[in-house]
């Protein structure tokens, strides 16, 4: 089950699909919205950029990261083969704090969908800007194919990104538990964006990114606890003279006793790979031998992640850090008001097509001008 | 010399101990000679002496420096070794059948204690001067004398060694050969030559021991030998003359390692196994394991123009080899050993037999069974022999020795048949003090218990072979009978000494009534138990008033909890002594405690993640970086939320409201299903 299937990898791929979801359905919504009357046949042409975009994206993300994860299973694992509890340490530790950093953002979607807003917006902003003072060839072939640019880009840009955080994760799990966990990663994220742009149902969305992001976390809590572990676990077989100590089992000797705060000599997630209990390390972290370093890094673990999400919803619903000093209405307020006007009535502000482009652009400075 | 002693802080109790110990062994020692260890060669005259058949030996044990692999040795480059009168090797002892001999020995080692056995000598009603210590006696402490006093009646090759734990090792083990007047093979040979083989180690035993008996070493993998050696020489030569027969005696004295024994050229006629004299068998190969002795003649060649190598294998995968050289020609080179041509080949001991044809002894009054399971030897508070001293009736009782000596009480004369089982794919020999012993029995590799065998007397061997160290093959048993007509307490143990060390011993209290009539401790014997702190008299718990309470005794530490056993290193467990309280290792109270907190903060987290995912989303565009308090509608701090873009302070909650409203309907109007 484990060896086919890592569910770190999945929860990563997941989350990282759904944000190029979000992008892809944003740029398309501006479509939409601005020419699907007005200009069908420039319409229908921009869709097909974004597609295209979005796809050339893709297929380099994957020939890339499949590239990567080759190189580097290819390279390592037999070098790895001494050190190997060393390396699943750091390759855990370095997984499980990449979740950690990106989880949260799952059930900020919304937030997710105002930054790309804003990105895109402000990407477009700029060409337009470009576009009065330069006139050069490849400011004209960019304006042409700027709707095929934007989305290459940026899924490029997000795939490479979603590659170093699989490749942080998968280094932690056997290489045969990417591929599965990878393809249902992208098509539950791409299913979910999907439901996002048709308007599925908010409330049964919002259950199924919560749910996502526990999962998310459990994982990260038990990888973390794991990485200690495994490091401990280096430190023991070193003393024990670099005999391969799962040669023994779980029995007797393949743990140290003094830093030991359980072992069952049953439900081992290693033994005969592990079975239901190697799902249960894969997902909770369990280990049969629990040391003081891997019990206590678990709850440090929660008791940061639930501090710093305490802190998340105090800056939400105060408006400032815990400890720091209320905010009061300055210039400064005013200006990053600005922002957030540009940001939340962009879309719909007009946008203009120009004869013989075929690329729109916002009179961003306009806008704000007229709203401020 | 004198290292620790000048200087040291406790000098001067050391000093004090040394007097103390003279006094009481009585005997004209000058006390000078504890400082004069280095200049052991003008003591040389005087610590071997003979008189009226007595052999008197003045032993002064100390560490000295000298290496077998470097004769320039120094301090720095070499462990220290445990000499005797300031000199390393050790000196042979010698003596003829009838005689008697008196060790003086004191202790010089400054921190360790010691103690010496005479390994294969049945010390007839004298088993008080067998060695071993917390057994026969208390460890001799430093600064103390101690003295042997034993009558020598078997003839043959025998040798002497520390029996402290783990100690002889690291130097202290020497030959001591018992004469025989009536040899019946005195015309067969014309001159002896001694050959001693033994592993070495490069590093202290107290070092190796700490490692050894970690819990870092799970599997109780015993430390691997750095070297091998002939007569405690790296390349070792035993001058021969041609056509000449001469009687070799071999002694393994090394620590773990057997060895395979052949010489180039050159038959093997064995003649005596441990004491034991044989009928004479032809041997190309012999394999002797530590603590057994071989005596065979070797009849040089008529030319003596060439030396040949012999060659001693290790038993061992690393570094195994060890060549010495037979030298009829000094002036002639020595040529390499060659490359043994197909696999080891010896003669099996289990098919000798002895000279005197003694048959097979009769049927057992006692069969003591599944010798060694689960039980870790652990030295009693007071030694066995004390007990049997001071116990009166009680000594036939077992239950007095303490649980952790795994001692057998035996009637005298009883017959004794040991049946052992080993269940470790590693090869044990196994040694009995006090006693030969008539190996009826002895198993190929793997062939398990001998009670699941279906071997029966008629299989057993008529006229057995005797011996005092006998080896069982890997996952094998092994069947000895032996009369129980010497009483005493005797060890049985291993005599690999990591396996010493870690317990792989038991006791035979043999007619204790009888030990109680013949036997007086001497008092100075008595006197280093009083300088070690160890009572003279009570049970193995030290308890003199209720002998069948062991509260408080010795106990080995608990076993390491029992799991998944995957691997053959690890013994299984007999089913029939499975002790259910030392077995599984479950949750412990915390271990349960840890695992339900882990849970709770686990459940503590998703709750707090599923609330903050289900809390009301803060727009930062529309609201969040504008959020101020209103002050001014005298509801105190109202909090005025969702600030419509680019406005001032709005303070009328519901204009507010209404702003908000419109402009997520805005939001929603762009096609952005939110």
């Amino acid at each position: 089950m484990v060896s086919l299937f890592s569910i770190p990898i999945f929860l990563v791929t997941f989350r990282e699909a759904l944000e190029t979801a979000i992008i892809v359905s944003i740029l398309l919504a501006f479509i939409k919205k601005t020419l699907y009357r007005s200009h069908r046949a420039i319409y229908r042409q921009l869709v097909r950029q974004v597609w295209l975009g979005t796809s050339a994206g893709l297929v380099i993300t994957l020939i890339i990261s499949g590239a990567l994860i080759g190189v580097f299973y290819s390279l390592g694992v037999d070098q790895w083969g001494a050190r190997e509890l060393t390396y699943e340490g750091a390759f855990s530790l370095i997984a499980s704090l990449i979740i950690t950093a990106v989880g949260f953002a799952l059930l900020r979607i919304g937030k997710m969908q105002d930054k790309w807003k804003a990105k895109i917006e402000q990407s477009l902003g700029e060409q337009a800007r470009q576009r009065r003072t330069k006139r050069g060839t490849v400011m004209m072939w960019l304006e042409k194919y700027s709707m095929f640019m934007l989305p290459f880009v940026t899924v490029l840009r997000e795939g490479i990104e979603a590659v170093v955080f699989i490749a942080g994760v998968s280094f932690s799990a056997p290489v045969t538990s990417v591929p599965i966990a990878v393809i249902v990663g992208l098509m539950v994220g791409t299913g979910v964006g999907l439901a996002m742009y048709k308007g599925g149902s908010h409330t049964k969305m919002k259950l199924f990114l919560v749910i996502s992001t526990c999962f998310l976390y459990l994982v990260a809590a038990g990888l973390f606890s794991r990485a200690v572990w495994a490091f401990e676990q280096e430190i023991w077989q070193d003393m024990v003279g670099g005999g391969d100590i799962a040669e023994l089992g779980s029995g007797p000797g393949t743990y140290d006793i003094d830093k030991s705060v359980w072992h069952v000599d049953c439900c081992s997630p290693f033994v005969n790979g592990g079975s239901g209990w190697g799902f249960l390390n894969a997902v909770l972290g369990w280990n049969n031998s629990a040391t003081y370093g891997s019990v206590i890094s678990y709850n440090v673990y929660w008791i940061v992640v639930i501090t710093i999400f305490m802190i998340l919803r105090y800056k939400e619903v105060k408006g400032h850090w815990p400890f720091s000093k209320k905010p009061t209405p300055t210039e400064e307020h005013i200006g990053r008001r600005e922002e957030s006007i540009k940001i939340a009535i962009g879309p719909g502000s007009d946008i203009l097509c120009v004869e013989g482009s075929a690329a729109p652009y916002v009179k961003i400075e306009d806008n704000i001008s007229r709203m401020v | 010399m004198n290292r620790g002693i000048s200087g040291s802080p406790n000098s001067l109790l050391w000093i004090f101990l040394l007097l103390f110990g003279f006094c009481l062994s009585g005997h004209a020692q000058q006390p000078d000679a504890a400082h004069d260890i280095d200049s052991g060669v003008d003591d040389s005259a005087l610590w071997h002496t003979y008189s009226d058949k007595t052999h008197v030996y003045k032993f002064n044990v100390s560490w000295v420096v000298a290496s077998p692999d470097d004769p320039d040795a120094d301090e720095n480059s070499t462990k220290p070794v445990i000499g005797i009168n300031g000199k390393w090797p050790l000196p042979l002892m010698e003596a003829t059948v009838g005689d008697r001999v008196i060790v003086h020995l004191l202790n010089l080692l400054e921190t360790e204690p010691t103690s010496l056995h005479f390994h294969g000598l049945y010390l007839r009603n004298e088993t008080h001067m067998d060695g071993p210590v917390h057994v026969s006696q208390c460890t001799i402490p430093p600064g103390s004398s101690f003295t042997y006093n034993f009558t020598v009646n078997e003839p043959g090759i025998y040798w002497y060694h520390s029996h402290v734990h783990g100690q002889y090792p690291d130097g202290l083990r020497g030959p001591l050969i018992i004469h025989d007047p009536d040899d019946p093979f005195a015309d067969k040979y014309s001159e002896t030559r001694l050959l001693t083989v033994s592993d070495w180690y490069l590093d202290k035993m107290p070092d190796l021991i700490a490692r050894f008996m970690s819990k870092a070493n799970p599997t109780g993998a015993e430390p691997v030998p750095d070297l091998g050696l002939f007569n405690d020489e790296i390349d070792a030569s035993i001058m021969v003359s041609p056509k000449t027969t001469y009687r070799f005696d071999v002694i393994n004295m090394g620590a773990f390692a057997s060895v395979y024994l052949w010489f180039e050229g050159h038959n093997m006629t064995i003649i005596m196994i441990d004491g034991i004299y044989t009928h004479p068998v032809e041997a190309n190969m012999i394999y002797v394991t530590p603590g057994q002795r071989y005596s065979f003649l070797i009849t040089t060649k008529a030319d003596g123009s060439a030396n040949f190598p012999f060659v001693g294998s290790m038993d061992l995968s690393f570094n195994p080899n060890i060549t010495g050289w037979l030298i009829y020609d000094e002036d002639s080179n020595w040529p390499d050993a060659a490359k043994l041509d197909g696999s080891f080949n010896p003669v099996d001991d289990f098919d000798l037999t002895p000279l005197d044809d003694q048959p097979l002894f009769g049927e057992p009054n006692q069969v003591v069974h599944a010798f060694f399971n689960n039980i870790t030897y652990v030295p009693p508070k007071v030694p066995t022999l004390y007990t049997v001293m001071s116990s009166q009736d009680l000594a036939t009782n077992p239950v007095v020795y303490g649980t952790y000596t795994h001692s057998t009480v035996l009637q005298k004369d009883d017959i004794v048949e040991i049946v052992l089982n080993n269940l470790d794919p590693g090869i044990h020999p196994f040694h009995l003090h006090g006693h030969d012993f008539q190996v009826v029995w002895r198993s190929e590799d793997d062939a398990g218990t001998f009670q699941d065998s279906g071997i029966t007397l008629s299989d057993f061997a008529r006229v057995p072979m005797r011996r005092d160290t006998v080896f069982v093959h890997p996952n094998g048993n092994l069947v000895l009978r032996f009369k129980a007509d010497n009483p005493g307490v005797w060890l049985f143990h291993c005599h690999i000494e990591w396996h010493v060390q870690s317990g792989l011993m038991a006791t035979f209290v043999e007619a204790p009534l009888e030990i109680q009539q013949s036997l007086t401790i001497p008092p100075d014997h008595l006197d280093v138990c009083k300088k070690m702190g160890v009572p003279t008299g009570g049970n193995a718990a030290g308890n003199s008033e209720d002998f069948l309470n062991l509260d408080g005794e010795n106990a080995p530490p608990n076993r390491l909890p029992d799991g998944y056993v995957t691997s053959a290193e690890w013994p299984s467990s007999d089913t029939e002594s499975e002790d259910e309280s030392n077995g599984y290792f479950m949750f412990t109270g915390p271990g349960i405690a840890a695992l339900v907190f882990s849970c709770l903060t686990g459940i503590l987290g998703v709750m707090t993640i599923a609330w903050y995912g289900f809390a009301e989303e803060v727009n930062d565009g529309e609201d969040k970086k504008v959020r101020i308090e209103g002050q001014q509608d005298g509801a105190g701090d109202v909090k005025l939320r969702d600030m419509p873009s680019g406005s001032t302070l709005v303070n009328d909650r519901r204009v507010h409201k209404l702003r908000r409203n419109e402009t997520r309907a805005k939001l929603r109007g762009d096609g952005l299903r939110v």
